[in-house]
Formats: C-alpha cells, structure tokens, sequence
C-alpha cells in the first residue's frame, strides 16, 4: 500500500482525534511505519473534520480536495483489508458453505451480546479512569537484613553441638596445656606480628590444634589480634594495640 | 519517634503504599503479621479514611485485592505533575475484544475474530501492549497450538472489578426480546426471496 504524494497542499491540515492529534500528513506517515493502528483510526470522524476546514474558495482548494480525496481513498482501502475475516482452515481452498438463517441468527445473537457487553465495558473503563496507583515502590535491600546477636549464637551452638562425641583414638596423648601454649604464644608476639604456620611449624598435628584453641582464647580474652586476607588463606597473629 | 507499637491500620496502609499491585486480604495480614479479623477491621478503617469524599487517596478493592490510588477527581493535577496525558480511550473493537476475552475466554485470535466476524489480530496486538489482554496457554486441540487469550490483572483493576465474576451475566446483556427480534428479521429476509 502506498500512499500518492500528498504535494503539500494538505500541510496545514491537522485533526484531533482520540489515537491522534496533530497534522494529517503525519498521521498518514505514522500509518504507513504501522506505528498507528488503521483500525483505532475513525474514517468518518475523519472525513467529518476535513469537510469542517475545508477552503472551497482557496487558490488550492480543488487540488486540497483532490489529495484528501485520494488519501482517504486510499485510508479506506487500507482499513477494508485490514478488516477482512480471517481465513477458516476448513474454507480454505472451497467454496465457504452460505450459513443458513438459523446460524446466521446464532451468530449474529452471539456479537449482539459482544457488542452489549462492549458498550458496557466502555461504561466501566470510562468510570474508573483517572486512578493512579502508588508510585512508592520500594526496591529490596540485599544483604540490609536486621540480624538479631541472641539469634545467631543460638543458631551456631545449635550448629555446633554435637550429639556423639567424635572418635579421639587416632590422637596421641596430650603432652601440652593451652595455658603453656599461651605464654609460647605471648613470647613469640613479642617480638611483633607472626604466622600461625611459622609459629606451629616445629609442632605435631595436635600440638597445632590446641595452639589453634590458644590462639583464638586470646583473641577473644582480647590479647592479639586474628588476621586472614581470604577464606583458608594465611593466618597472622598480631599483638593487639 | 513514638516507641507505641504501631496500630493494625498503621500497617496495612504502610504495606498497600509501597505496592503498585492489589494485595490480596491474605497476604496483607501474612505481611503484617495481623489476624484475619484485625486485617478486616484495618481495611474497614482505611476505607473511611480513604474515602473519595475525604481524600487525595482512595482504597480500591480490584483484581483480587486492595491498592492506595489517586482520587479520580485529582486525576488533572496528578498528569499535569507526571506531564503524561491520560492514555487514549480504547476503540469500539478494542471493547469488543475485550468483552470475548472476558466472557468467552480463554480464547483464541481466530476465535475472537470468528465471533466479530472480522480479522482482530491488530486489535488484541494493541491491547496486549496495553497490558489489559495477555497470552495465557495454548489451545493444544488446534493444529498449531494457538495462543489463548485472556483478560489481565491490569484489565480488572482498569475497569474497578475485583474479579470477572464483576460482571453481569452475557445472557443478561441483551432482552430475549431483542433476540427474538433478530431471529424474526432474519427468518424474514431468508423467506422473502422465496417463491409464494
């Protein structure tokens, strides 16, 4: 579908229509980019507003009428095409069955009973426009939870408890207190920050472990500092303050 | 600030502020931690003091559930703050689709366009973009497994229902009388060309 050029002599023409109000040009232009649905478009109001300014006298008036003629022509062809039934798979390729008065009445009940329920839809969206719903939509926060202390230590000592006591017989016997292993910690503090591995490294595995227990018994009674750049990454002590 | 816990009102209205969408009765009261009865009362509560009569704001009862909106009557101040013009009233077939989608769907394209008798595909294409139409399954009886329309949460909410029960009956619409009507002018016209 394609639209003759317009010569401009419509240029001034604009229409005020509920799916569109501006000039008539663009309007034709936003229906051939099919931004605007031919269908939502009244031909008849149309018409209607272009008899309203029409200029019979003006030097151009003839050929005004002559384009608003061939464009609205050529609006209405658009449409009618637009329009056309949708093609039934059964009437496909034969002659489509004349319905008999019997199911014409049916159907033709069936649309008045559409139209009716249109009409009162119509009524419906027509009293209830205007209602804007809230706007304070707020985003969710992640990671901005309120965390409550009781409930946490109660879930890792719910975490950590244990019903069994674990099996201790792969251990040597305990040869070394976590009191003197404290003071071997101080002492090596002393002289400034120091690796858990280095200051573990003389020692068994159990040995490591309770200077591991020492180590976080000073921590928490305040006494050094823990420190980890990442997650099973080196350890440091550092002497707090 | 006061430390006075907050009253049920207090909380259903917090809630229905910063949804855009209707809540339903039971996921206020799971939100506000409130019993069936006291989200009633809160709602009632609201209702009035949210009464178009009495606010900028109106409690609506749509969709399924409750929304804070603007009042209809500040609807010029509101577009000319947000600078949107009201969106375009719907056109004469775009009712009509609506109407099939709601008292005959779910339904196909080719089912609405059956019933109108004429092709319908831009119409529901417009109205899905609208988001008052929306796609809700596949009619797997027909070759091809066409799209089955439905009317969306938006629609009931656009047209103040709170479900399409909303609506009155399809066979209400129009009077056996008028029906009768149509079946005498068009038994009519078939016997006309007939001869005596």
């Amino acid at each position: 579908m394609t639209f003759e050029p317009l010569g401009r002599s419509l240029s001034d023409f604009t229409v005020e229509l509920d799916v569109y109000s501006g000039p008539y040009e663009w309007l034709l232009a936003l229906i051939l980019k099919d931004e605007l649905e031919i269908f939502e478009v009244p031909l008849r109001e149309l018409v209607e507003s272009y008899l309203l300014s029409r200029e019979p006298e003006a030097a151009n008036g003839l050929e005004r009428d002559t384009d608003f003629a061939g464009s609205a022509a050529a609006l209405i062809l658009l449409k009618s095409r637009t329009l056309s039934p949708a093609l039934d798979a059964e009437a496909e390729g034969g002659e489509e069955e004349p319905l008999s008065p019997e199911e014409l009445a049916g159907r033709l009940t069936e649309y008045m009973k559409i139209r009716r329920a249109a009409e009162h839809l119509r009524a419906r969206f027509a009293s209830n426009a205007g209602h804007y719903p809230s706007a304070h939509v707020v985003p969710p926060r992640p990671g901005r939870l309120h965390l409550r202390p009781e409930r946490i230590s109660l879930a890792a000592r719910q975490a950590f408890s244990r019903l069994l006591e674990p099996p201790v017989r792969h251990l040597g016997p305990i040869t070394v207190t976590l009191q003197q292993l404290a003071g071997l910690i101080r002492a090596a503090l002393a002289g400034g920050p120091v690796s858990y591995e280095s200051l573990t490294s003389e020692m068994d595995r159990l040995n490591r472990a309770v200077a591991f227990a020492a180590a976080l018994s000073l921590a928490q009674e305040g006494s050094l500092k823990l420190s980890q750049t990442e997650p099973l990454g080196p350890l440091t002590l550092e002497p707090s303050g | 600030m006061s430390d006075l816990p907050p009253r049920p009102a207090h909380l259903v209205e917090a809630v229905l502020l910063v949804s855009a969408r209707p809540i339903s009765r039971s996921d206020l009261a799971s939100a506000t931690g409130l019993s069936e009865h006291e989200t009633e009362a809160a709602l009632a509560s609201l209702a009035e003091r949210y009464a178009p009569e009495s606010s900028g704001i109106v409690l609506r009862n749509v969709a399924g559930g409750y929304s804070l909106s603007t009042n209809p009557n500040c609807a010029g101040a509101v577009e000319r703050f947000r600078e949107e013009a009201r969106p375009a009233p719907l056109s004469g077939a775009a009712h009509e689709v609506l109407a099939c989608a709601l008292y005959l769907g779910p339904l196909t394209r080719g089912a609405v366009s059956r019933v109108r008798g004429v092709n319908s595909d831009a119409v529901v294409r417009g109205l899905i973009e609208r988001g008052l139409l929306t796609e809700v399954g596949t009619d797997r009886d027909v070759p091809g497994s066409p799209a089955l329309l439905g009317v969306t949460e938006g629609f009931l909410a656009a047209t103040g229902s709170a479900s399409p029960e909303d609506f009155p009956p399809l066979d209400s619409l129009v009077t056996p009388e008028e029906l009768d009507r149509v079946r005498e002018r068009l038994t009519s016209s078939g016997t006309e060309g007939e001869a005596p």
